[in-house]
């Protein structure tokens, strides 16, 4: 009984902050009160009011509707990264987990040493590679991504062709890639969809870094690691600024977090 | 004697649900010093949850229990916790089923069979290593000094259970309970063990509560028995009683699933060969720490499986007659001889039958899933035969839409049985079928086997480390050690004349007399 | 020892390897060094020759052997931005990052060890609860955001510190911990969370592990099982955690010297990429990479201490 009690308290607190943070990302696609990229003289650095309810940035642009503007496009590249890596990489581990030899061997070396980078350098490598903006963003994060993904489907995989009852299904005469795709993958489903949730977080998180050091998402698009660094500089005058697009990030996190906890 | 142990009307509750569970119902038993008692029942029954209470381990929060457990003057559910541990270790002791898990993985042997001594006296490390040294010796262990500096992961099963026993009787306890102590280990030594214990009762008057499933086992061991089921005692007495004169349902149930050594099954003689293995050898590489070893697991294994017959292949785990399954129904290839089969489409069925369901499928795809890949046959067609064959092995058709968690144990096996049929093969293999299930259970699937085997004339080639088992299902044996078949012949001509040594051995631990 | 001899040389193997993949993906990009450095209106001589003073002429293979050789001599070549070779670009910034990320491992393990085996000791408790939404809150938070709060904390309201007052280790090596404490604290803060959260559940895991139960039918304390049979099996999980964690500081250190304005590495890598610069990127690259190497290599070697169970 008590266990379901905090089952549902993380359910609920995980829902609540995603609601707060993702209802306006989804309107912020269509509509927001004040345009994001309008600039406003008199109205620079202006504190919390009930026009602007976050206030406003150095620009005088209403920072409620930046911040609905910019989880659109950090939620946009973190669905991107992870869609990528994780097929990707869901392919690769099938293949190299089932198979196994040579192929596979070399691969995982490569792997290995992907993988002792943490992801946030390797995204550096690639950006610096592909160049910046938003698409260049996902792709980058994407292959980064790619390494672990493979990593976790490939010992998956190794653990159940083992199992009876893939040896089952080599005697009802399925082939190679029936077996792979039809008998082993939907096994795999609750690790996969874990690393999934785990995998969109640190999207989320690698995007914001990267924006946040300029070298991701540019302007125009404002991405809410982008608008981090811009307030930044003023957080001494107008510490809201710095304050609001930070927790943005923090909610959305703690809410994919709780609500993945649960589903595990 | 002195009366040891005294427990009665223990009721043991469990509050993690919304509503409480009763997993033992008055559960009531008095030991004397220096007896030993046997517990009985299959898995669920509340035998190890009683054992846990006596020994004062069941302590958690969302556990109610009620009742008396008075262990000589202490009483066990009253006292304080800092009371009860001066017993723990010192007087009562306890020995688990797994042996590997019960050991710490990261500690010395020494360190862990000395763990009571350093708790429950004053001795010098000089002291205890010794008596260390002498346990170890004492429970017929090899080369005590090597073990004691080893760790749990460098020794065999057999050896990690004497270990643990060691570790139990270093401080002489009065009570020794040993939950399951033989059922994650190979026949020969599971008798091995069984007999460790008769000597240590013998020797050191400890008395001991030996929990089983397997009532042949512990009718070789101990005086008294109670048998439980669903959290009751349905039954207590002397053992030779309750066989002899069993009076509730359940127990009889229980002694006519033992398989019996004098049936009335006639062995077929049969001649025509339907699958015949020639000189197969089969051997692994293994990378053991900087080099690479070559295993042979099967040397120059020929056998014939005739026709309409059932085959007995007996021997331990690691002798290789799994791999010789495999070998025979292609999932290995043999690196030399040959293999020729009449018929094609042989089945196989797999021991564990939580591993051999796919829990992502719903048994009717499980099923139908070699029409599918083999045959043309359409959607409906497959469908009508899944029905026919899943009510052939005793089941409803609405089984085919359930996932296999909602199975239990022997249904899932008549599924894999059920899904074995399909193709409608002439011969099945069937890799220790029964061995993970409840002994009733077991009965159950034996006689479904049978019954296939009469009606639908399946041949079976069966393999097990169960020598009763296998008496009542074959008509021919062959007995297998370290890749190898040491002998084979006819079921009566083995049971009553073997010559090789390993099948006398078999059989001794098995408890079967035979002439020498 | 034979071991540890022969992890080395898998360790400098594996080193190879990523330089050549490293100096092959930069040689792969498309666009012209050269012609980036001259502007597009240079003329095809000025071109040409620059190319040749650069190498660029020369087939793949040959320059990296070159350039490979010279790394061995600990000269990364000239950038190409700056007229500066890149060993004296980062000579002296090097220290700085490893200073950076080594009082941030330490921090952090200072922080999470005694939380995770004090919450999971008191598993239950109103203090247990309290350290577990503590640290789900802290876990979710973005390195450099937990820097912008320490500044706007312990810099802005608390004036414990000047921000972007940084002061070099030759200069004043008493401000230079008493600054650096705060970027290593928001470096090692949210990956404290992180081993906290991975200790206290392996801790919790143990509890229900076969030989506790063992240990608890010998007549042990809580407290003895506790602390002499379970923390050493739960620790083997966070070891290895803890090899990673330390190539993700490395990464932190990168985000958080921009947030303190600490001159580091961090800041030549970025002007770098902007600049497109490869040979400095390539040399960064290749230092993040042996220390992450090394670091691992001491992890593995940490692992093989505690768990007797591994060849």
């Amino acid at each position: 009984m008590k266990k379901n009690k905090k089952k549902n308290f993380n359910l609920i607190l995980g829902s609540v902050l995603l609601a707060i943070t993702l209802i306006p990302a989804f309107v912020g696609l269509f509509w927001t009160p004040y345009d994001p990229e309008t600039m406003n003289g008199s109205l620079k650095l202006a504190g919390v009011s009930i026009k602007h309810i976050y206030g406003c940035d150095n620009f005088g642009r209403d920072i409620f509707s930046r911040i609905m503007a910019g989880s659109g496009i950090t939620l946009l590249v973190a669905v991107g990264t992870v869609a990528f890596g994780s097929i990707i990489g869901t392919v690769i581990g099938a293949f190299t987990g089932y198979f196994g030899g040579i192929v596979d061997e070399a691969l995982m070396r490569i792997n290995d040493v992907a993988l002792a980078f943490p992801s946030l350098l390797l995204a550096l490598v690639m950006v610096s590679l592909l160049g910046t903006g938003k698409y260049q963003v996902m792709l980058a994060l994407g292959i980064a991504f790619v390494p672990s993904y493979a990593r976790i489907v490939r010992s998956e995989y190794i653990r159940i062709k083992n199992l009876d009852y893939v040896k089952a299904a080599k005697l009802a005469g399925a082939s190679d890639l029936r077996i792979m795709f039809v008998h082993i993958l939907p096994n795999t489903k609750t690790v996969l969809l874990s690393s999934v949730m785990i995998g969109f977080n640190n999207a989320i998180l690698a995007e914001a870094g990267l924006s946040f050091l300029g070298i991701g998402v540019q302007p125009p698009d404002a991405s809410l690691g982008r608008m981090l660094s811009e307030a930044q500089a003023y957080m001494f005058s107008n510490s809201g600024y710095v304050l609001f697009a930070g927790c943005t990030i923090v909610m959305i996190i703690l809410g994919f977090s709780l609500l993945s906890k649960e589903i595990r | 004697m002195g009366r040891l142990l005294h427990v009665e009307d223990l009721n043991i509750e469990f509050h993690d649900h919304l509503i409480p569970e009763t997993v033992v119902f008055d559960f009531d038993l008095d030991m004397d010093e220096g007896e030993i008692v046997g517990l009985v029942g299959e898995s669920g029954s509340g035998k190890s949850m009683s054992a846990l209470a006596i020994a004062g381990l069941l302590s958690r929060h969302d556990m109610k229990k009620r009742g008396t457990i008075r262990f000589g003057e202490t009483d066990i559910l009253g006292c304080p916790r800092s009371e009860l541990r001066g017993l723990q270790g010192d007087e009562i002791c306890m020995i688990f089923q797994e042996p590997l898990t019960s050991l710490n993985p990261v500690k010395k042997i020494g360190w862990q069979v000395e763990e009571s001594l350093r708790i429950h006296t004053k001795m010098t490390p000089e002291e205890r290593k010794e008596r260390a040294l002498k346990i170890l010796e004492d429970v017929e262990l090899e080369d005590p000094a090597r073990v004691y500096d080893s760790y749990p992961h460098e020794l065999s099963g057999g050896m990690r259970q004497r270990v643990m026993i060691a570790a139990a009787t270093i401080g002489n306890p009065r009570l020794l309970i040993a939950d399951e102590p033989t059922t994650a280990l190979d026949v020969t030594v599971q008798s091995q063990i069984v007999d460790l214990l008769k000597k240590i009762n013998r020797e050191k008057k400890t008395a001991i509560l030996f929990i089983s499933h397997d009532l042949s086992l512990v009718s070789r061991l101990c005086e008294r028995v109670l048998v439980m089921k669903g959290g009751y005692v349905v039954e207590s007495g002397p053992v030779k009683e309750i066989f002899e004169n069993p009076k509730e349902e359940y127990t009889k149930k229980l002694i006519a699933a033992i398989p019996k050594m004098n049936d009335d099954m006639v062995p077929i003689k049969a001649n025509d060969k339907m699958i015949e293995v020639k000189d197969v050898c089969v051997s692994f590489t293994r990378k053991k720490g900087k080099t690479k070893e070559r295993v042979d697991v099967l040397k120059n294994v020929s056998i014939d499986v005739k026709e309409g017959e059932i085959l007995g292949l007996v021997g331990e785990s690691g002798c290789g007659k799994s791999t010789l399954a495999r070998t025979i129904i292609g999932l290995q290839k043999p690196d030399s001889g040959t293999i020729t089969q009449k018929y094609p489409n042989t089945q196989m069925i797999f021991q564990d039958p939580y591993g051999s369901l796919n829990p992502a499928k719903t048994v009717g795809f499980i099923m139908e899933e070699p029409l599918r890949n083999l045959t043309d046959m359409s959607s409906e067609d497959r469908r009508k035969l899944a029905e026919e064959m899943i009510v052939n092995v005793g089941l409803t058709s609405e089984y085919l839409d359930r996932l296999p968690s909602e199975l239990s144990g022997g249904q899932r096996q008549r599924v894999c049985i059920a899904a074995a049929l399909m193709l409608k093969p002439k011969l099945i293999i069937a890799d220790e079928p029964v061995s993970a299930l409840d002994v009733t259970i077991q009965a159950e699937v034996l006689k479904l086997m049978r019954e296939l085997h009469d009606r639908m004339g399946i041949s079976f080639l069966f393999i097990s480390h169960d020598l009763r088992v296998v008496h009542q299902m074959c008509d021919r044996v062959m007995v297998m050690r370290s890749g190898v078949i040491v002998e084979e012949g006819e079921r009566d001509e083995i049971y009553a004349h073997p010559k090789h040594e390993y099948t006398k051995e078999l059989l001794k631990s098995a408890g079967i007399s035979f002439e020498e | 020892m034979r071991y540890i001899v022969k992890k080395i040389l898998s360790c400098i193997i594996t080193l190879f390897i990523v330089s050549l993949l490293v100096f092959a993906a930069f040689a792969l990009i498309p666009g012209d060094p050269a012609l980036s450095r001259l502007g597009t209106n240079a003329t095809e001589s000025a071109l040409t020759a620059l190319r040749h003073q650069m190498g660029l002429d020369q087939p793949m293979p040959v320059r990296y052997i070159k350039w490979l050789a010279g790394v061995l001599r600990g000269d990364f070549g000239m950038s190409y931005s700056y007229s500066m070779s890149v060993t004296s670009m980062i000579a002296d910034k090097l220290p700085i990052t490893l200073t950076l990320m080594i009082y941030s491992m330490v921090l952090m393990v200072i922080i999470s060890v005694p939380l995770g085996v004090y919450a999971s000791y008191k598993e239950g408790t109103v203090i247990d609860k309290i350290i577990q939404i503590t640290n789900q809150i802290v876990m979710a938070i973005p390195p450099f955001f937990s820097g912008i709060l320490i500044t706007l904390l312990f810099g802005v309201t608390l004036k414990m510190f000047t921000p972007g007052g940084f002061v070099s280790l030759n200069r004043d090596p008493v401000r230079f911990f008493g600054f650096m404490f705060f970027p290593a604290l928001a470096i090692a803060l949210p990956k404290s969370a992180m081993v906290l959260n991975l200790l206290y559940s392996s801790l919790n895991g143990e509890k229900k592990k076969d030989y506790v139960r063992t240990a608890y039918s010998r007549g042990n304390k809580s407290k003895t099982v506790f602390f002499s049979h379970m923390l050493k099996n739960a620790s083997i999980p966070t070891i290895t955690f803890l090899g990673m964690a330390l190539a993700d500081m490395i990464a932190g250190s990168i985000i958080i010297e921009q947030v303190f304005g600490i001159p580091g590495l961090g800041r030549i890598l970025l002007t770098s990429i902007q600049n497109r610069d490869y040979p400095v990127v390539i040399a960064i690259i290749m230092l993040i990479a042996c220390v992450v190497i090394i670091s691992n290599l001491l992890v593995d070697i940490i692992y093989r201490l505690v768990d007797p169970r591994v060849e």
